[in-house]
């Protein structure tokens, strides 16, 4: 079956009959601001634009000093904001606390310190293995980093990467937006995602000038 | 790994924070204050040690004095650290309380939660109302409390609470709204305190929250759900303006894009539609509520597993929800959970539990279930270390074995599902002993000669011992299985069976204290003695004692099932020989205590159809003309007065006694009454058709 051919012309006759309103895409920059956690962007955008962000800014604050903390590895310093941000947060979410503490026990092993490491794994992260299987199953492929000299090539060598400071960074992130009553994802990602999909379905029943590169947005001319 | 020196550590260290809440100066109170508040939060074991360490009652105090020491202080910074030492008291405290019973306990014996109540929230304390932190500290801890198992009861019936909790959700603070949220949800029980709070106007804060953020919504939701609650009264007062504007806002709510939000809505409108048969009827919200949950099933946590007791809510003992449930393929959906394998216990019990409803009373969901092989996992789930589990899995199976079509078919006697529900006969928890004796009771109801098997397995034995238990639950559930087994079984199978239960255990069952337990007795001897002529022999087992049980309970029993069950056992012993019958005799006419009225007469006049009917029946079959003592009895009776009100049955409202009545007539030897009755038309063969239909409707009454 043959596909509709559109062409450049014809296709940006169609978008250009799209409205879309400013204030909508402010929002949606706002959204994308705030829920990163981009302070000083969002209250210079908040000036500039006039649009009202859906969070208090100043608790964004509170919740990038956690975030930030974590990515640095002062994970003890994160937990302290934390329970000072809202107590109620690490009492309520035994993974989320698990994988913090998983996470100074990792710091205490990148900086050398072996007998505190053991002490802290068998203080703090043994009676969490005790209460859960699988935080068990995570706890021993922690204390295998101890067994290895190399740590680098170790099959647990991930764990030392930067990429799990920024994965524990991300799950207080979301931990404190929700508790906060805020989604934890921003929208414009759905929405970006939502473009793709659209295309994917299009290209099923028409060839059109599609995005290619979500980065520029720029329409490229159907392969006919 | 020592474990010896981590302890000692943490000991050493627990004391030193102790040790320096106790001490004079504020900022060191502060900061220890800190940091057993970060040392605590999430961590069990810690809240544990420093419980033993006597932390709460310390931290208590300190709180005490701070709220004590708050006054119009011009000294900004010793305010500033005062406020700085409540908030941190009250956090501390808040998380000793949350989740971690003997936490709760130790806060509540301190009187912490007064406290708190004291010193952060009540209003009159001015300087601490501009103090939001304090406030929300409070909030949250006291939260926490009532979240708890044991929660002090919230006494609604004393005004200044009442106005208190008002404030509560008035209050702009998320916390604070959330926390009167939180003690209506979690105190309201009664239905009058359930009428107080709908009196006192709080469902019109509560419908503004639902516009509010998320965790005020899902807040409201809960506390919604609780006053409405099996109380119709407050539903049907539910009416006004302002009643279109919360259900729908409910409604819409049911879309939400987070799951728990939407499990919440549907549970508060689920509860409006039970208690009250105006609300929510039509079949777009029906539909829209059923596939909701279902939907909420994909869910993987906590919310996921909630959904299938929604469900359940919804659906038991709703034909027309089970039906439409159905039309959506809801047996599947469920199936298709339980295959997924190595489930949550709450939620492989919420999802059997789901299917048993939805098979309660439809067979196209049991044919569906059948089909879909769902017996094999239910039949794995009976042996599952969760007890909760083994109970929904038997409950499951007692739903899907009402079908009758496969009963007859003999889908369940099988050994694979008999065997492990019969050991579940000795399981070490009375439900789900009581449970399997469900399902027990119906799969024993065979039409096949598989009966055996479950003699075979021990089943008898097992039943004939739990109808000796302590727990009457569990004799009435025995019996009724018991019952269910003699029914139209063969003469050997009843033979084995007797010779397990003894005459004597019969006896006294029969006269059990408890009525159920008598009424379940009668009924089995009734299915004893039924069929041929030898097997009315049991009755009279041992001198008799049986009958004479049967006897003396008709004269004395005052429930109608009672008496129902008694008279269709003296009728069906009736059925017997000229011994036989000329016991029964005894039984109404000598043996009446009062001599002047046999109990019978009371029977023939009850307003109770069923119980004039088996009343009949036994006049019947003692004077029935092919015997040939029946003219003697047929006199006897008439003296007592008996015969005349059977005749006056003749215009009796209920067709049965009708049909009877006149095959009675038959047997009498009153020719001018049979030409007038026209009785030529009742032959033998509608008798037997009859007795076929009577026999029918008794076995559907045993499917449990």
């Amino acid at each position: 079956m043959s596909k509709k051919v559109i062409t450049r012309e014809e296709w940006e006759k169609k978008l250009n009959d799209v409205k879309i309103r400013k204030e909508d895409m402010n929002k949606l920059v706002m959204n994308f601001l705030v829920t990163e956690g981009y302070v000083d962007a969002a209250e210079k955008f908040r000036m500039e634009s006039g649009t009202e962000p859906d969070i208090d800014l100043a608790t964004i604050t509170d919740r990038m000093a956690v975030k930030k903390a974590v990515q640095c590895g002062n994970v003890e310093d994160a937990i302290e904001k934390v329970n000072d941000l809202n107590p109620e947060i690490l009492d309520t979410n035994p993974q989320l606390f698990f994988h913090l503490q998983q996470q100074r026990l990792i710091e205490l092993i990148r900086n050398g310190k072996v007998e505190e490491a053991l002490e802290f794994a068998q203080e703090e992260l043994a009676p969490r293995g005790e209460e859960n299987q699988s935080f068990l199953e995570e706890l021993e492929r922690t204390v295998a980093l101890l067994a290895f000299e190399d740590v680098s090539n170790c099959p647990v060598g991930d764990l030392l990467d930067i990429s799990q400071r920024l994965k524990t960074a991300s799950e207080v992130n979301a931990a404190i937006l929700t508790s906060q009553s805020h989604e934890k994802d921003p929208k414009l990602p759905s929405l970006l995602k939502m473009l793709l999909w659209a295309q994917n379905q299009l290209d099923e029943k028409a060839a059109y000038p599609r995005i290619n590169d979500l980065a520029t947005a720029t329409l490229e001319d159907p392969a006919i | 790994m020592p474990t010896t020196t981590a302890s000692a550590v943490c000991t050493t260290v627990g004391n030193n924070i102790l040790l320096r809440l106790t001490s004079g100066e504020r900022d060191v109170k502060l900061k220890a204050l800190r940091e057993l508040k970060n040392q605590i939060i999430g961590n069990r074991t810690k809240k544990l040690s420093f419980l033993k360490l006597g932390a709460v009652p310390a931290v208590a105090g300190i709180l005490s004095d701070a709220v004590s020491a708050v006054d119009v202080a011009d000294n900004d910074e010793n305010d500033r650290i005062v406020k700085d030492i409540i908030v941190q008291s009250a956090a501390v405290l808040g998380s000793f309380a949350c989740g971690f019973e003997a936490g709760v306990r130790a806060v509540l014996d301190a009187g912490a939660d007064i406290l708190i109540q004291r010193g952060c929230l009540v209003e009159e304390m001015p300087l601490l109302k501009s103090y939001m932190e304090v406030v929300d500290a409070g909030a949250r801890s006291l939260k926490m409390i009532y979240q708890s198992k044991m929660a002090p009861k919230y006494d609604f019936l004393q005004e200044e609470n009442m106005e208190f909790l008002l404030s509560l959700l008035n209050n702009e603070s998320e916390n604070v709204s959330g926390l009167g949220a939180s003690i209506i949800s979690h105190s309201c029980k009664t239905s009058l305190e359930q009428k107080l709070l709908f009196d006192a106007g709080v469902l019109k804060r509560l419908t503004s929250l639902l516009g509010g953020s998320l965790i005020q919504r899902d807040a409201s939701l809960e506390s919604i759900a609780t006053i409405f609650k099996n109380n119709p009264e407050v539903v049907s007062q539910f009416v006004g303006p302002d009643t279109g504007r919360t259900l729908s806002c409910i409604i819409e709510i049911v879309k939400d894009r987070f799951a728990r939000t939407r499990l919440l809505a549907s549970l508060c409108l689920i509860v409006i539609r039970n208690a009250s048969p105006c609300y929510l009827q039509d079949v777009g919200i029906k539909t829209k509520l059923i596939n909701n949950l279902l939907e909420l099933l994909d869910d993987p946590g906590r919310v996921g597993d909630e959904a299938s007791f929604a469900f359940s809510s919804l659906i038991a003992e709703k034909e027309d929800m089970q039906k439409l449930a159905f039309e959506v393929n809801g047996v599947d959906k469920l199936y298709n959970h339980l295959q997924k394998g190595s489930l949550h216990p709450r939620r492989f019990e919420g999802i059997l539990l789901a299917l048993a409803d939805m098979c309660s009373k439809l067979e196209c969901c049991r044919s569906r279930c059948l089909s879909l092989q769902v017996l094999k996992l239910v039949v794995d789930a009976l042996a599952h270390d969760s007890s909760d589990v083994r109970s929904a899995a038997c409950m499951c199976l007692r739903s899907v074995s009402r079908s009758i079509k496969n009963l007859s078919a003999g889908s369940f006697m099988n050994e694979t599902i008999v065997i492990p529900l019969v050991r579940l006969l000795d399981d070490t928890s009375t439900a789900v002993q009581v449970a399997a004796l469900g399902a027990i009771s119906n799969i024993v109801v065979d039409f096949t000669t598989r009966r055996s098997t479950f003699i075979r397995l021990g089943g008898v034995k097992l039943l004939v011992q739990l109808s000796k238990s302590m727990d009457s639950t569990i004799r009435l559930n025995a019996l009724r299985a018991l019952r269910n087994l003699i029914f139209l079984a063969e003469d050997k199978c009843k033979e084995e069976i007797f010779m397990e239960l003894t005459a004597s255990l019969l006896a006294s069952l029969i006269c059990d204290p408890e009525p159920s337990v008598q009424e379940q007795a009668l009924a089995l001897v009734r299915n004893l003695v039924d069929g041929r002529i030898n097997s009315v022999e049991y009755i009279f087992a041992e001198d008799g004692i049986i009958l004479d049980a049967v006897g003396r309970q008709l004269r004395i029993a005052s429930k109608a099932e009672i008496e129902i069950q008694g008279m269709y056992v003296l009728g069906n012993v009736a059925t017997g020989k000229e011994s036989h019958k000329e016991a029964v005799m005894d039984q109404l006419l000598l043996r009446a205590e009062n001599k002047a009225q046999s109990c019978i007469i009371k029977f023939l006049q009850s307003n109770d159809s069923r119980l004039r009917t088996a009343a009949v029946w036994a006049v019947l079959n003692l004077t029935c003309s092919s015997s040939p003592g029946s003219s003697g009895r047929l006199v006897k009776l008439h003296d007592a007065g008996i015969v005349s009100h059977v005749k006056n049955m003749v215009n009796d409202p209920c067709l049965d006694v009708k049909v009877i009545y006149f095959s009675s007539l038959s047997g009498f030897l009153i020719v001018v009454l049979m030409v007038c009755l026209m009785t030529s038309r009742f032959s033998l063969v509608q008798l037997r058709v009859k007795t076929a239909l009577e026999q029918f409707n008794s076995f559907d009454d045993s499917l449990v």
